[in-house]
């Protein structure tokens, strides 16, 4: 199904909005319209009423009653729409009725008076009635006094017609009226989405002008404005990326051409061929390293990467990293101290894999002869950890000093350390082993001591 | 040892092939999923070698009809190593899992791992020429001199006398003596090995533990050596 315009959707809302004031207002108007009428109805029967009842309680005698039944005439509209009865036990004291006549009495709001149907009419009499005490000859006479509810009826039932139209009327002119205030309030949106229309690949920067917007399409568009930051950020990193991987995988691609042509040129003896062979071999070796740390990263990026997660002492796995480079540190004639204790949720592996590229860093790094320090620390939260790899060497500069995560960034231009081949993803392993921890990197350097490390989180579902 | 490769890819096929042929096993190959399948269930093979990316039929449908039938061990290779294709290789009964780009000495280990699970236990003593190591009281010995080694030097040692003349990736060395299962971008297997060699090769003239360059080490003993004269493949 398609969903309704915003628009269409306010004017819906308005008019349903509409239908229920008016109603409101209808019912209560059509109340008070009937109270109105009644209290007037009931005004105008008991003036009546009791001006005849006066002449009644002077009637003592059958002569006197018909000057009673002559004012009565009197009173008695020509229309017949008031009309007057008496009944009493003698015969000659009555008057329109030779018996007690029916009335239904009606409720409190009807201030006491009663109905009286007629036959044939849709509309009953309403009555008052008095009882008269006997005086001479009279008996106690029953007295009514009834009034014609058809034109009062007629004017209610008018009123509320004319009321159920103007709502329905007002109604539809709410929504006409609701349906384009709502596209004129709409217009910046519109303004705003021909913008983004108009944002294309080609030009990265490009950014919504926000300063015209009102203050709701202000906040969406800086959000949306922070998102292209982000965006075009994420995608220039990409660009250097690439531009990274191509320039890392021509090296040895350009030695395994090169070396191979050279083999073929002319016909060589097997012990040299075997060597070319074993050389091709170590260049592979090397881009295959690449590619796996590289198809590690984008996995990790992608949070494609199960962490097999557990509490453990790190202080141990530090050791086991320690025990597994203990050659590489002696050759360097440096030691390893681990300072303090944290447990943390980790991927064993990957921990290790990240402590690896750590110490190996500050192995290649430090100064020879001197400590290694790891320093271990519990976060504020319990399951959280800060792993700190402290060695005394150069001073990193800061501009190195941020970018050193980055990936294939080097702070020296020559990509060997002591005589070992390096392709600059190690401290990237390290950021991104570190995010899927929760966590984060940092890097510190100041009078020839520098500190790399990362933080761990307790994972999210253990926290909830 | 008979051995199925299933693999459509002809280069990978043939050196697949050839590279096992040379180790002495007897390879039969199939280029597709349905021919592989019916070699796989009309013979009896030690072990299949099984791609994932096949045409008609893929490894995972070869190996989940397989299974209804035989239990043959399978390795399966793929080029893809996200973590739902491994979970699902090794729930389909895959009984190990080998992403490319592989090494061809990998593929060996595992290969010779799988054959031998199941088979009788490894022997305590092991000999490799004049060299005797003793598993249990975690001594060696050469020329019936005892050598100073230290416990992980020990394990290095133990580990290729018991694969003796197989290549042992520096990979695999790392995996077995330090359990490091990645590929650390460090020489620390180098330099274990050099220290191994100075303390077993060192005062004697034959020469047992070997580098491969670009693949790895092995130990073994080399008649050419013994005879002092050098070869391509010769310790670097």
């Amino acid at each position: 199904m398609t969903w309704l315009s915003i628009a269409q959707r306010l004017a819906a809302m308005f008019a349903l909005a509409a239908l229920l004031v008016f109603a409101l207002v209808g019912v209560v108007l059509h109340q008070v319209l009937r109270d109105q009428i009644v209290r007037y109805q009931h005004a105008e029967l008991s003036t009546k009423l009791r001006s005849v009842a006066h002449s009644v309680a002077m009637c003592d005698s059958p002569e006197r009653w018909r000057k009673v039944q002559d004012k009565i005439e009197n009173l008695t509209t020509s229309e017949r729409n008031t009309r007057f009865w008496a009944w009493s036990e003698s015969a000659d004291f009555r008057l329109g009725a030779d018996r007690a006549l029916p009335v239904r009495t009606g409720n409190a709001r009807d201030y006491g008076m009663g109905t009286l149907d007629r036959p044939g009419m849709t509309s009953p009499y309403r009555t008052l009635e008095q009882i008269v005490p006997a005086y001479g000859q009279r008996p106690p006479v029953r007295l009514w006094i009834g009034i014609d509810s058809q034109p009062y009826v007629a004017a209610l039932r008018t009123f509320a017609l004319a009321f159920v139209a103007l709502a329905l009327v007002g109604t539809a002119l709410v929504a006409l009226l609701g349906h384009w205030i709502a596209r004129v309030g709409l217009r910046p949106l519109q303004r705003l989405s021909s913008q983004a229309r108009t944002l294309s690949p080609s030009n990265l920067s490009q950014r919504l002008r926000t300063e015209q917007l009102p203050p709701e399409l202000g906040h969406l568009g800086g959000a949306f404005n922070g998102a292209l930051d982000r965006l075009e950020a994420a995608y220039t990193r990409l660009d250097a990326f690439n531009a990274d991987v191509a320039h890392e995988l021509r090296t040895p691609l350009a030695n395994l051409m090169g070396q191979t042509q050279v083999a073929l040129s002319r016909p060589r003896e097997a012990a040299q061929l075997e060597e070319v062979l074993q050389s091709n071999l170590e260049e592979l070796e090397r881009m295959r390293g690449i590619v796996n740390d590289m198809l590690f990263l984008s996995r990790a990026d992608q949070g494609d990467i199960a962490l097999d997660r557990a509490c453990v002492p790190l202080a141990a796995e530090v050791a086991k990293t320690g025990e597994f480079l203990e050659y590489l540190l002696e050759e360097a004639g440096m030691r390893l101290r681990i300072d303090g204790a944290a447990d943390a949720w980790i991927d064993s592996a990957l921990f290790r894999r990240a402590m690896t590229n750590l110490l190996h860093n500050a192995v290649q790094h430090g100064t020879p002869g001197s400590e290694i320090v790891v320093e271990l620390a519990t976060g504020r939260s319990p399951g959280e950890a800060r792993v700190a790899v402290r060695n005394r060497g150069q001073t990193v500069a800061a501009e190195h000093l941020g970018r050193m995560f980055d990936r294939f960034y080097r702070a020296d231009a020559a990509r060997e350390h002591r005589g070992e081949r390096h392709h600059g993803l190690g401290l990237s392993i390290v950021k991104a082993i570190a995010v899927l921890h929760g966590g984060a990197v940092f890097a510190d350097s100041g009078d020839g001591v520098t500190t790399v490390g990362f933080s761990l989180a307790e994972p999210a579902a253990l926290r909830a | 040892m008979k051995l199925l490769i299933v693999e459509d890819e002809v280069k990978t096929a043939d050196y697949l092939r050839d590279g096992l042929a040379e180790q002495g096993w007897a390879v039969d190959v199939a280029r597709d999923g349905m021919s592989g399948l019916h070699l796989a269930r009309e013979l009896d093979y030690d072990v299949i070698v099984l791609d994932v990316m096949l045409p008609g039929m893929d490894g995972f449908a070869v190996l989940r009809e397989l299974r209804t039938r035989k239990q043959t061990p399978v390795i399966m290779l793929t080029a893809r190593d996200r973590i739902d294709d491994r979970v699902h290789g090794l729930g389909a009964g895959a009984d190990d899992y080998l992403v490319k780009p592989f090494s061809f000495i990998e593929l060996l280990a595992r290969l010779q791992a799988l054959v031998r699970r199941g088979r009788q236990q490894e022997p305590t003593e092991l000999a490799v020429g004049d060299l005797q190591i003793n598993l249990i009281a975690r001594r060696a010995f050469r020329d019936g001199v005892r050598l100073d080694l230290t416990g992980k030097e020990f394990a290095l040692l133990a580990l290729l006398a018991q694969r003796r003349s197989q290549i042992l990736s520096k990979t695999v060395i790392a995996a077995q003596v330090w359990d490091i299962n990645f590929d650390s971008n460090t020489n620390v297997v180098e330099v274990a090995i050099k220290r191994l060699r100075t303390k077993i090769d060192g005062p004697f003239r034959s020469k047992l533990l070997h580098t491969v360059r670009g693949m790895g080490y092995v130990l073994e003993v080399r008649e050419d050596e013994r005879e002092g004269s050098a070869s391509g493949r010769s310790p670097a």
